[in-house]
């Protein structure tokens, strides 16, 4: 894939989040959080999260608008995960470092002499 | 803590928090870009857009990693716990300069890029197969964009939308984004010179936040007794709560509980707060309310709820005394079920 279809993939990805934020934001907001209920001003602030996350956006919105959240989720912090990744970074993050230092390379001493001269 | 959405939550605490984080942030600028040329002694002379670059890179790379720092630190002495109360706009501001480093580096190292810039910084490294002068821009890239979703997700809305739980795992991407950028530092600016003080630098921040994060680990570890799911699980003796306090019970499931002591009276509701699922289990009850140590949000023990007008809610559980000792019935009330506080003398198993 090149950086261009990168790029071009990106560019819709935004454009459907955009049209997403434009129709969540005006009509959904209000029948699933009722704290958003005649709050207008800080939805702006919501448009580049809905652009980036919108399929995430969507899935919550549905399962929203049919009663299905489970509450006891809602009180059940994420600490397995939590616990998991920083074991790993415990290793990771110095073989980082070691590796970025073993690999470092020492420039010749002094200036850089014009070709022109060293003829 | 609002009954409706508003764009941004001040108060004077948050002012005065913004304000130092933004003076602590011109100062280090200011002092990189006026003293780093002799206090670094670059290898090889740099441009002044490289010198900015450098400056507001290692700022970022600074903030990021203070950030990882203030949650172990707040687990391991409460003093830290203010810092961790705007957190977030630490986080946005960090996004901030971050996106000024990267201004600097396209408008310098691609301004006359044949391809647009983004696809010049995509296209000028690919040598993914070695590690002496791999594309390392490909690890600030991930890590910005981390950056760039979490920022655009801090509002409080998210919380409730996504639920803490789910917004959580969204912002667990920051820890991979704190490797990648590691690894664009070390294989990148580390690569750049002689001089120890960048070693030193990335070696504290990382070594620093390892370290942080695997003593709160242990700490919280010790300090939690988990429990397994029978009909009735014993907590402890109930002299081992004090007035005024909690003790948290881990079931095998997972879930924490959070059992108060209110003068005689015991009362038991989620450890999670509806917020952030912060640790209500290490906050203090103060006219019968608990309130949160990370965000302030506060919660009746009996029964709950957050006072009016706000609507905050966590499960409660049901206790009972076994003589001195304190029974919880783990299967929790949803959120906002009122109970009945067991008191000391009573028996109500």
């Amino acid at each position: 894939m090149t950086a261009a279809t990168l790029l071009t993939i990106a560019e819709y990805w935004l454009i459907i989040g955009a049209i997403c934020a434009a129709v969540f934001l005006t009509f959904g907001i209000d029948r699933i959080d009722e704290d958003a209920r005649g709050s207008y001003i800080f939805r702006p602030l919501l448009v580049p999260g809905v652009m980036l996350i919108w399929p995430l956006v969507l899935w919550r919105w549905q399962v929203l608008e049919r009663e299905r959240d489970n509450w006891k989720l809602r009180h059940l912090p994420e600490r397995k995960a939590h616990t998991a990744i920083w074991s790993a970074l415990c290793l990771v993050l110095p073989l980082i470092v070691l590796l970025g230092l073993a690999v470092r390379q020492t420039p010749p001493d002094g200036a850089p002499i014009k070709l022109e001269e060293a003829r | 803590m609002s009954v409706k959405y508003i764009p941004v939550q001040w108060n004077t605490n948050k002012w005065i928090y913004d304000i130092v984080l933004i003076l602590s942030v011109g100062i280090y600028l200011w002092i990189f870009i006026e003293w780093g040329p002799v206090l670094l002694d670059h290898g090889k002379p740099v441009t002044p857009q490289i010198h900015n670059a450098r400056a507001f890179g290692s700022c970022a790379f600074l903030m990021l990693t203070l950030i990882l720092c203030i949650g172990p630190a707040a687990r391991l002495n409460q003093k830290f716990l203010p810092l961790l109360y705007n957190r977030r706009h630490f986080g946005v501001l960090t996004l901030f300069v971050a996106l000024t480093h990267v201004g600097y580096i396209l408008d310098w190292y691609y301004a006359f890029s044949p391809t647009p810039k983004l696809e010049g910084v995509l296209t000028a490294n690919t040598s993914f197969g070695r590690v002496l002068g791999f594309p390392f821009e490909v690890f600030g890239i991930f890590g910005l964009v981390v950056l760039l979703l979490l920022a655009v997700t801090s509002h409080d809305f998210w919380l409730k939308f996504l639920t803490p739980r789910l917004w959580k795992r969204l912002h667990m991407l920051l820890y991979p984004a704190y490797a990648a950028l590691v690894a664009h530092v070390a294989l990148g600016a580390l690569q750049d010179q002689t001089s120890p003080w960048r070693a030193i630098f990335i070696l504290f921040s990382a070594g620093g936040v390892t370290a942080l994060h695997a003593a709160a680990f242990l700490k919280e570890a010790r300090s939690e007794t988990t429990v397994s799911l029978n009909d009735w699980i014993t907590v402890c003796d109930a002299d081992d709560i004090e007035d005024g306090f909690a003790r948290v019970v881990r079931l095998e499931n997972g879930e924490r509980v959070a059992v108060f002591r209110s003068g005689e009276s015991f009362s038991a509701i989620s450890n999670a707060c509806a917020h952030q699922n912060g640790p209500l289990g290490e906050g203090r009850i103060v006219d019968g309310c608990v309130t949160c140590p990370w965000h302030g949000f506060q919660y009746r023990v009996s029964d709950g709820c957050s006072p009016e007008p706000f609507t905050e809610r966590v499960p409660t559980y049901n206790l009972a005394l076994d003589g001195a000792k304190i029974m919880l019935n783990p299967d929790a009330n949803p959120p906002g079920t009122p109970t009945t506080p067991v008191s000391l003398g009573e028996n109500g198993k």
